[in-house]
């Protein structure tokens, strides 16, 4: 069995010789990990446990065992940047405005498409960069009012620092004055600026 | 011959200081002076405390001091100076007087790296407007240096940890991974890159990132050290009684750290922060280990983290842009206070 020997060693060096380790061996294979060191084996405790590793300790003369068994094969926890770099760089930059301008997404049945920009306003969190703004026109303004579906993610994004805006002409056409969630209501001016200064346009 | 600090330490920087379990317990036991012009105390675990002198003038006190977190001695000198006079900016002070504590084996280094150490100080004191009028040196090994600063603060213009009202945003303005970067540069896994950010964003005094604060009257702040972004959060989420929400993936760092930190490179310190703080956080089932990890991460002379209406945000974030703070984020929110202090999310 492949013994990582880390007596000596200050952490991080013993987790990163275990971590090495972790990566290296099949799942279901063991190693052992040695260490002379208690915040060391405390600290490789925790880690290995966290890393969703089995392992057995035992401890003589100062120097804690670990016998320790992969368990996984989904170790290595990489974000996909890391790997593929986007090239569009308005985007890493978060310079894009998103343009709701209907309360559906895409053409066909109505309530798949209603259901489609729910799904896609609460997809917009978990994008790598954010958007500056989002403009909502048209039927889009349905989205922005208290009883949406999506009204607590638009206040989440308004609060990570996404500016709402709301076309008041279309506001005040479809009487949603009192009924307004979240955002700003302005006028068209304001969004023909924010679209044609704006790197990138999303449509969905 | 080469003097390299780095050769005398264990942890260095904020790294080493003593785990906030620990510290708390023995705070308990610790009778808490009372008198009505004690503005901010340790009750609050803010960064410094302050004292009211009359109705116009409160004084802000604090100190800090550490091992060296790098091999050159001046450069020392300027992030344990940047690092001291940075609470006194988190309280949304301005920083006026300061006296020097060091401790120096004489036996083991040159004079002249006690000298840069000094040097070091004194022109990052100089450059936030600090006079060093005095100081104290014990002959002790391994090296340590910091500051105990006095500041001038308005009694009615205090920023504290308890000031973060429920629906905020919450601005960062350095990136994380001091910690990681460090702790890497000694096993050779660090890129000169990266070192270099790491020990520019040490040097550079929370001073720029004060003032756009102070431009919007933002009340609740704190900067982030030692106990990491998470440990510092959670300070400032229980004495402001809110939760906080905070997204990872909206936090930036430097350069490699999550790389280094997917290879295990994660200080003992992180360790220590994360066992204090879990109890009381709620990590999303689907959290990233390593930005976790960095969560918990301590930092040396870190940046400021404060809240600020969300409707202010955008010209906040211009602003610390403008001031020469590119990598300042919102990271969450805050929320009514809940059945835990944090929520970390991916």
């Amino acid at each position: 069995m492949r013994i990582v020997d880390t007596k000596g060693q200050l952490c991080p060096a013993p987790l990163i010789a275990a971590k090495k380790a972790l990566k290296e061996t099949p799942s279901g294979e063991s190693f052992i990990v040695l260490t002379d060191n208690q915040t060391s084996f405390d600290n490789l405790s925790r880690f290995l446990k966290d890393n969703k590793a089995d392992f057995q300790v035992s401890e003589s003369g100062g120097v804690w065992t670990l016998t320790t068994t992969k368990t996984t094969s989904d170790v290595v926890q990489t974000k996909a940047e890391e790997y593929c770099p986007s090239s569009i760089s308005h985007f890493e930059k978060g310079n894009f405005v998103v343009v709701i301008s209907s309360d559906k997404m895409g053409e066909g049945d109505d309530k798949l498409g209603h259901l489609l920009m729910t799904n896609f306003i609460k997809a917009i969190k978990d994008l790598d960069e954010l958007p500056k703004k989002i403009v909502f026109y048209n039927n889009g303004v349905k989205m922005v009012t208290n009883s949406s579906p999506v009204i607590e993610h638009l206040r989440d994004l308004e609060k990570m620092g996404v500016e709402l805006i709301l076309c008041a002409t279309c506001v005040s056409h479809y009487s949603l004055e009192s009924v307004v969630g979240a955002g700003t209501v302005s006028n068209m001016y304001t969004i023909a600026e924010v679209m044609a200064s704006s790197g990138n346009i999303v449509k969905p | 011959m080469k003097i390299d600090l780095l050769q005398m330490v264990e942890y260095g920087g904020c790294s080493a200081k003593i785990s906030p379990k620990q510290l708390e317990e023995i705070l308990k036991y610790l009778p808490l002076p009372k008198d009505p012009n004690i503005l901010v105390d340790i009750d609050t675990h803010d960064d410094a405390g302050v004292y009211r002198v009359n109705d116009d003038l409160a004084l802000v006190l604090t100190t800090d001091f550490f091992p060296p977190v790098c091999s050159d001695p001046y450069e020392f000198g300027q992030i344990a100076a940047a690092n001291s006079i940075s609470d006194v900016y988190a309280m949304g002070g301005d920083p006026v007087l300061a006296l020097n504590i060091m401790m120096f084996p004489v036996a083991k280094l040159p004079m002249e790296a006690y000298a840069e150490i000094l040097k070091g100080g004194f022109d990052k004191a100089t450059e936030a407007g600090v006079r060093i009028i005095g100081g104290h040196t014990i002959d002790d090994f391994p090296p340590k240096y910091g500051l105990a600063v006095v500041g001038y603060i308005h009694p009615e213009k205090i920023v504290t940890n308890a000031g973060v009202r429920p629906g905020d945003s919450l601005i960062l303005t350095k990136p994380l991974g001091m910690g990681i970067i460090l702790a890497g540069q000694r096993l050779g896994m660090s890129s000169v890159r990266d070192v270099n950010e790491a020990k520019c964003l040490m040097k550079l005094l929370n001073k720029s990132g004060a003032e756009v604060m102070k431009k919007y009257n933002i009340k609740g702040a704190t900067d982030i050290t030692g106990f990491g972004l998470a440990g510092h959060a959670l300070k400032m989420a229980r004495a402001s009684k809110v939760s906080m929400v905070i997204n990872m993936k909206r936090v930036p760092y430097i350069g490699d750290s999550y790389t280094l930190t997917d290879e295990g490179c994660i200080p003992g310190a992180s360790f220590r922060n994360l066992e204090y703080a879990e109890k009381d956080i709620e990590f999303a089932s689907n959290l990233d280990y390593n930005l976790k990890m960095i969560a918990f991460d301590a930092q040396t002379s870190g940046g400021l983290l404060f809240s600020a209406p969300t409707e202010k945000v955008n010209k906040i974030l211009e602003d610390l842009n403008s001031v020469g703070l590119p990598d300042s984020r919102v990271i969450g929110y805050s929320t009514s206070s809940q059945e835990k202090s944090i929520y970390l999310n991916n």
